[in-house]
């Protein structure tokens, strides 16, 4: 089952395309992280997935093909929107009351027992609380609700590191326990290799990549070699990103493992966040479609190659 | 690549049964005690007020009534004086002609509008209840009680204002106001109820639709006024055709329209005669006679013009049709609540945010 | 190497829990699972873990150090693969067989031959650097060849220490 599945979606605001041309499956059981720069569309498709808004283009289904913000989709997923929206004046006991009597499905045990174990008092008024505790008072409130999807946009802005800590390890304990699956936006890549198992790139409105992360690292590799034989190499290879000095020039490819390597050149793996930063630094590429395995030349958006060819 | 296997869900239902009606009570009631609150403390303040101030009324009316027996007796013009006099500010009505669109505008128009400035929809409408029944079910609770409220309240203004439509007034030159007066008529029967639920129906679409609260308030504020300005101009007189009639003694309770001239069966001239007629057959004036609302009466014009074969035509509305009135502008503002309340709601299923 | 406690407050360890507790280097470079793994390899060879004992659950290793469940997974099934470890449906993962040990006059026949390389590269000018990276690449052609589940380490040419 794919918790997201989105053909050709997009949406647009007044002249400008904030998302376009989104196409992406995202199987359940996974961490799928949403990657990319501030204006990417990261909440945008978020938004569309958990039926706040309308697409402009395309369309979007939810939990294995229920269209999204249908009933069935509103009960089976649990969105936490950036900045934990919440009403203020309202303790955390009513806004437990509140959302008990807007879904079908709520622990009030849990959601009790884990406020208290996080040290938040039913009684205070939600606005008086800190940034992180309403950020874990949003959470609660969504887990409670035994959602089989959690979608989380930027939860962990206005966190401190055992704020954000304490939040991941809850949200993975929950996909731990009851199989819930995550999709979460986030703009800082050096926890996700900890945490995601399935990446979507994403840069000014367009998916650049978008895969499981095992798949995407397996399919890359950081050639090393010769500066001089780099424009060479790279009218075979596909190039992501190329950096060079004066003698070594370093290019992160398409390629697997089993790909031979140019004689003078080391092949070394790729991190995650390396992979990342590539793609970002450039955001005209784009991979085609959902199978990464097969070798095709990168398209960028005006065909042009990357900048290494040149 | 393993990946953890989603357990079965117990409670799985194929057809999803959706989540009551009435727990959106509890979440209406809550979010919007404060609120309603301060409209009955509103409310209530101002009964109490206007209770005090009629009991004044009553008895300045009392006491003109009382010294009035004989028309000639010397505390009369005095009794007269007092009871035009007292509470001038509430008598014609349009002070609290304010009430419907003020509560109206603060309680409708902060009600989506604060979800949608403040974020806090992103909360609401991704919750099981679903968003646009979510909104149905806080508005039309809201809406009744509200057109309740103001209904209860709208007793206390029929009361206050009953001294002004006693028939003896007329004569006695005691203020007197046709039940249509424009500051009057929807303050009593039905039309105070109406107006107050038309205008919070329309500051709920102006907030959805504008989405930040105080440019709301001021847009429903001022849609409100432009309303209830064409109603008063344009739809409410022309409920129902008039009545017309030659009788000089039209009622003080009457609505007047209009009033014209004929002689010889065609259409002389209508509202004051020209200059030329006035000085020919009423060289030393009419005696002034002053109605109510200090206008003046033209039973005096008659006198003059009358015996030369003028006959004076009146159009107008009986006092009696006031309940027509009532029902007609009453049911076409309660349509109109429900279809702006509709499209409010169909406005937030599109989602068009 | 020490096992550290979990950074978060440490939760009260009922009886049955596993004899060792995970720590994560974030900035190793080394994936996350492969951590794992070699932590309970490391467990065994220095006796932390017996044949028997239960490895941690998985969500107390996901709520010690919030990675995610998928990745503990496939590390236990790493370990599976290896024949190190096997899981027991309902109850956890438990460890299976030690790590084959090497014989003890093996091991230091292989200590001799290893110093007297070291003695050859340093002879050749090969720096203690220069070691490391031909030793990793080596190491890792050697167990490519063989087809073995071979470690896919770090690139920054971590080695193994041999106990």
């Amino acid at each position: 089952m794919n918790v997201i599945e989105a053909s050709g979606l997009g949406r647009r605001y007044g002249g400008t395309w904030a998302l376009r041309e989104c196409t992406v499956a995202i199987p359940a059981g996974h961490v799928a992280a949403l990657v990319g720069p501030n204006g990417a569309g990261k909440t945008t498709l978020l938004n569309l997935a958990a039926g706040l808004t309308a697409p402009s283009a395309g369309h979007v289904t939810v939990l294995g093909g229920q269209p999204a913000g249908s009933p069935m989709a509103l009960d089976g997923i649990a969105f936490v929107a950036q900045d934990t929206p919440m009403y203020k004046n309202l303790s955390a006991r009513d806004m437990l009351h509140l959302t008990r009597n807007l879904n079908r499905r709520f622990d009030q045990q849990y959601a009790e027992s884990r406020l208290g174990e996080l040290g938040i008092p039913l009684k205070r008024r939600a606005g008086k609380l800190s940034g992180g505790q309403q950020a874990q008072l949003a959470l609660t409130l969504a887990l409670a609700r035994r959602p089989r999807l959690l979608v989380l946009d930027e939860p962990m802005a206005m966190l401190d590191p055992i704020a954000r800590h304490d939040f991941m390890a809850s949200v993975m304990m929950a996909m731990a326990a009851d199989g819930v699956s995550i999709v979460l936006s986030s703009h800082v890549l050096a926890e996700l290799e900890r945490v995601a198992d399935y990446l979507i790139l994403m840069s000014r409105g367009r998916v650049q990549l978008a895969g499981e992360v095992d798949d995407l690292l397996a399919s890359h590799r950081l050639l090393t070699g010769p500066a001089a034989e780099a424009d060479r190499y790279a009218e075979r290879l596909s190039v992501v990103h190329a950096s060079r000095g004066e003698a070594q020039a370093h290019l992160l490819v398409r390629a697997t493992a089993d790909e031979p390597v140019p004689s003078g050149w080391e092949a070394h793996p790729v991190g995650l966040e390396e992979l990342a930063l590539a793609y970002l630094r450039e955001p005209t590429t784009v991979l085609p479609g959902p199978d990464r395995a097969r070798r095709r030349p990168l398209r960028s958006e005006n065909g042009e190659r990357t900048e290494a060819a040149k | 690549m393993t990946a953890l296997s989603v357990p079965a869900r117990p409670e799985e239902d194929v057809s999803l049964r959706p989540v009551p009606w009435q727990r959106m009570g509890w979440v209406t009631w809550r979010q919007h005690r404060a609120t309603l609150a301060w409209v009955v403390v509103f409310l209530g303040v101002l009964a109490v007020l206007l209770y005090l101030a009629g009991r004044q009324l009553y008895s300045a009316h009392a006491a003109a009534l009382a010294a009035c027996q004989s028309a000639s007796s010397p505390p009369c013009p005095g009794a007269i004086i007092a009871f035009n006099g007292t509470n001038g500010f509430l008598a014609n009505g349009f002070m609290l002609q304010a009430i419907p669109p003020l509560i109206g505008a603060f309680v409708g128009a902060p009600l989506l509008a604060r979800e949608l400035e403040t974020g806090t929809f992103r909360y609401a409408w991704t919750q099981g209840f679903g968003p646009w029944r979510w909104a149905l079910a806080k508005l039309v609770p809201l809406a009744v009680l509200l057109a309740t409220a103001a209904g209860v309240f709208s007793l206390m203004l029929d009361w206050y204002y009953q001294p002004y439509f006693v028939a003896a007034n007329q004569n006695l030159s005691l203020t007197e106001y046709t039940p249509f007066f424009p500051g009057l008529f929807d303050l009593r029967g039905i039309g105070f109820a109406a107006w107050t639920l038309v205008a919070f129906a329309i500051g709920a679409l102006v907030g959805t639709l504008i989405r930040r609260v105080v440019p709301a308030i001021a847009a429903a504020l001022v849609a409100y006024a432009g309303l209830a300005f064409a109603t008063s101009l344009w739809l409410r007189p022309a409920y129902m055709t008039p009545m017309v009639t030659s009788s000089v003694n039209v009622p003080g309770s009457a609505w007047v329209m209009s009033q014209w001239w004929t002689k010889g069966g065609k259409f002389a001239f209508s509202g004051w005669p020209p200059e030329r007629l006035f000085a020919q057959y009423c060289p030393q004036g009419p005696p002034v006679a002053v109605g109510p609302g200090g206008k003046p009466k033209q039973v005096g014009l008659a006198e003059c013009l009358t015996p030369h074969g003028y006959t004076q035509w009146t159009a107008y509305q009986p006092a009696s049709r006031f309940w027509a009135f009532q029902w007609i502008e009453g049911g076409w503002l309660l349509v109109l609540s429900a279809v702006l309340i509709a499209v409010t709601v169909w406005l937030v299923r599109r989602r068009a945010t | 190497m020490d096992i550290d406690k979990a950074i978060s407050a440490e939760p009260r360890r009922p009886a049955g829990a596993s004899p060792i507790e995970f720590r994560l280097d974030p900035a190793s470079g080394v994936p996350t699972y492969l951590q794992l793994v070699h932590q309970v390899e490391h467990a065994l060879r220095l006796g932390y873990l017996k044949t028997g004992d239960q490895l941690p659950k998985v969500r107390d290793v996901v709520a010690a150090l919030a990675i995610n469940p998928n990745t503990v997974l496939k590390a236990y099934k790493d370990l599976e693969t290896k024949g190190l470890a096997a899981g027991r449906p309902g109850q956890g993962t438990f460890i299976q067989a030690a790590l084959t040990q090497v014989a003890l006059p093996e091991l230091s026949g292989l200590r001799r031959s290893l110093l007297g390389w070291l003695a050859d590269a340093d002879t050749a000018g090969l720096d203690e650097d220069g070691v490391v990276a031909l030793f990793t690449s080596v190491l890792r052609d050697f167990y490519k060849r063989r087809g073995g589940q071979g470690d896919r380490g770090g690139a920054s040419g971590e080695t193994e220490g041999v106990a």
